[in-house]
């Protein structure tokens, strides 16, 4: 079954098309890697999902309903949730605090001008056993102490903490030291399981993406180049010439 | 209940003890200095002399600068939205007070309840308004636009002929109870009141679940919006609360002062609480407040004293503004936390210390 679906979308800046006519369709309860060289547009095709970009043309259809004219925080109401390529956290705020705004915000409490955070629990619960599941435990820290890695854990907790049916998880991994990797994307992959959700991650680490994917997209230059199965894509001779035997040997690319 | 008294009492002593301290002090001056909080009678009416009056007129004039840097330090501080037309509803507010008691024939306490009530909920309105229309805007396009709107309003009361232009109007149909040329004490409480009331409703609003999305908005909007707030609602929430506290700070100016001018309009309105929150600490409950105390007390106490060097004799007045300035740039650049920021830093440094020798 469909959860997410782009026709035909297409994003220009100025003269530059980031993303030209992409058309691709999301399973329900699998999960759907992007991949392609920097610049491929992958960021700004999640901007156009996520609604921080409007379109400049075609439209986004999630759960059967167009969304393309929503804005952001509306379509995390309906269960999008997304993470950042370059860590987006509140900086001069505790752990706990970044995690429990996250999980606020879907509620109904966000007008009690008069009732005390701190007395409301179930926030702050939700927030520590979130932290707790991607390995953060000094939740009185604040987040600009943390060191890169830890970030990058933040920033997929906050996303988690509203409990989102979709995931749109933009390079998770990116700048992590690589020993810290398979940690993080067991995580990933043992919430998708066992929440039965949707995750679509745009991914650099080739034995990561082949492993955890149904479904992979190549995305080059706007468009999408190929699609298909984890071994379908490894075999195919197109993205294999343009893409993964150029670039992925390359070193500190981010 | 008695545990939450003790509670109470064990988190807010300081403050308690401070309320304290000001409900006492009209008459803690008087003793020190021998003359009546009431002033001295002159016949049938009162005159304002005497060390206690005068002194509650500049804690009357702090407790108004603390409430529009509170109300300041609301957006700025807390919700991260800078403004630069701050002055518009601290002094639009003086000229409603001052046309309900001046120009509508009204019972002078009718008129001046009316007054009040419409100040704050005109403001209120306002502010709203403001941020619907400017809100979307990013950050100083925002601060520039309440500029422009204020320095309208400066402009149009300076020449309006039915508030006399540049020169203004005073009152003279405030009720005598609260008259600050015949019982000042009133308004001594009544602006401690208001102080009060502001700082507490304040820091209720921003331990909230409410307060709690103002800073997510300030520390990283962008964020805020993508797990799910509408960011500009809450915005908006921020903008009107504060300019309705503006607004009950221009009220209590024009009562003290019993005059209202386009002065009130003016960007020094929207300066110096600036200057006060940024000094004292932004973002913070006490800081608006500690740096409208020392802000004004400086003021007070030092623009009007002369320094004399050999035969010459300099008038502090005449460059109150460049050292107003200087130290402004000092504190921006020795302390960027303000007073209290630098204070908690020193004191988490001191634990620290502590923990480890
Ligand atoms: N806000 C923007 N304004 C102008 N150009 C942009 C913007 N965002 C992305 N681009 C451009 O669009 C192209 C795709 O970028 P991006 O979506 O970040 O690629 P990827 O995430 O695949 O590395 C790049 O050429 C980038 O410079
Ligand atoms: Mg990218």
């Amino acid at each position: 079954m469909t959860i997410l679906e782009a026709r035909g979308l297409r994003k220009e800046f100025g003269g530059l098309v980031a993303v030209d006519e992409v058309n691709l369709t999301i399973q329900r309860g699998t999960t759907h890697a992007i991949i392609g060289p920097n610049g491929a547009g992958k960021t700004t095709f999640f901007n156009l999902l996520t609604g921080k970009y409007k379109p400049t043309r075609g439209t986004v259809i999630y759960k059967g309903q167009d969304i393309t004219q929503l804005p952001v925080y509306r379509r995390s109401h309906l269960g999008i949730g997304r993470s950042f390529q370059i860590t987006n956290i509140f900086p001069n705020l505790t752990l706990l605090e970044n995690v429990r705004l996250a999980s606020q915000a879907l509620s109904g409490d966000n007008f009690r001008f008069l009732q005390r955070t701190s007395l409301l629990k179930k926030h702050l619960d939700r927030a520590v056993q979130v932290l707790a599941i991607v390995g953060l435990t000094d939740v009185y820290a604040f987040a600009n102490t943390l060191p890169h890695g830890g970030k990058r854990k933040l920033e997929l907790a906050i996303l988690l903490a509203a409990d989102p049916e979709l995931l749109l998880l933009d390079e998770p991994t990116a700048g992590m030291a690589s020993e810290q990797v398979p940690e993080l994307i067991e995580t990933i992959r043992k919430i998708q399981r066992e929440g039965n959700k949707t995750v679509v991650l745009v991914e650099h680490n080739m034995n990561v993406v082949m492993n955890i994917s149904d479904q992979i997209t190549v995305m080059h230059l706007g468009r999408v180049l190929a699609e298909g199965t984890p071994s379908a894509i490894a075999s195919d001779k197109t993205v294999q010439s343009v893409y993964l035997g150029e670039l992925y040997d390359l070193p500190g690319k981010s | 209940m008695t545990t939450r008294l003790i509670e109470n009492l064990r988190e807010n002593w300081l403050y308690w003890l401070i309320i304290l301290f000001l409900l006492a002090f009209p008459f803690l001056v008087a003793a020190q200095t021998g003359s009546s909080p009431f002033g001295e009678p002159r016949g049938d009416r009162m005159v304002m002399r005497g060390e206690s009056v005068r002194w509650q007129a500049v804690m009357i004039e702090i407790f108004i600068l603390a409430i529009l840097a509170m109300s300041y330090n609301l957006m700025f501080g807390f919700t991260g939205v800078l403004s630069f037309g701050h002055a518009l509803f601290f002094g639009l507010s003086g000229y409603i007070i001052g046309l309900m008691l001046e120009y509508t024939g009204l019972d002078n306490g009718i008129a001046l309840i009316l007054g009040i009530g419409l100040a704050i909920a005109i403001n209120g309105i306002l502010g709203l308004l403001i941020g619907l229309v400017s809100l979307r805007l990013k950050g100083v396009y925002f601060a520039i636009f309440t500029l422009a709107v204020a320095e309208m309003a400066f402009i149009f009361f300076g020449r309006f002929a039915l508030t006399r232009a540049e020169d203004g109007f005073t009152l003279t149909h405030v009720p005598i109870w609260l008259d600050a040329t015949q019982n000042r004490i009133t308004l001594y409480y009544v602006a401690l009141g208001m102080g009060i009331f502001t700082f507490f409703a304040i820091r209720r609003l921003i331990n909230s679940p409410t307060g709690a999305v103002f800073k997510a908005i300030r520390e990283n909007e962008d964020r805020a919006q993508s797990i799910g707030y509408n960011t500009l609602t809450f915005k908006l929430i921020a903008i009107t609360i504060a300019s309705m506290l503006a607004a009950s700070a221009g009220v209590l100016q024009v009562l003290l002062n019993k005059k209202v001018g386009p002065e009130l309009l003016g960007i020094g309105n929207t300066v110096d609480p600036l200057l006060m929150t940024i000094i004292g600490g932004i973002g913070s409950f006490t800081g608006p407040v500690i740096g409208a105390t020392g802000l004004h007390l400086l003021d007070t106490n030092i623009r009007e004293a002369t320094i004399t060097i050999g035969s010459t004799v300099l008038h502090v007045s005449d460059f109150w503004g460049l050292l107003l300035g200087a130290i402004f740039i000092l504190a921006v650049m020795v302390f960027p936390q303000g007073v209290v920021g630098t204070w908690i830093r020193l004191r988490m440094r001191w634990q620290k210390f502590t923990k480890s020798a």
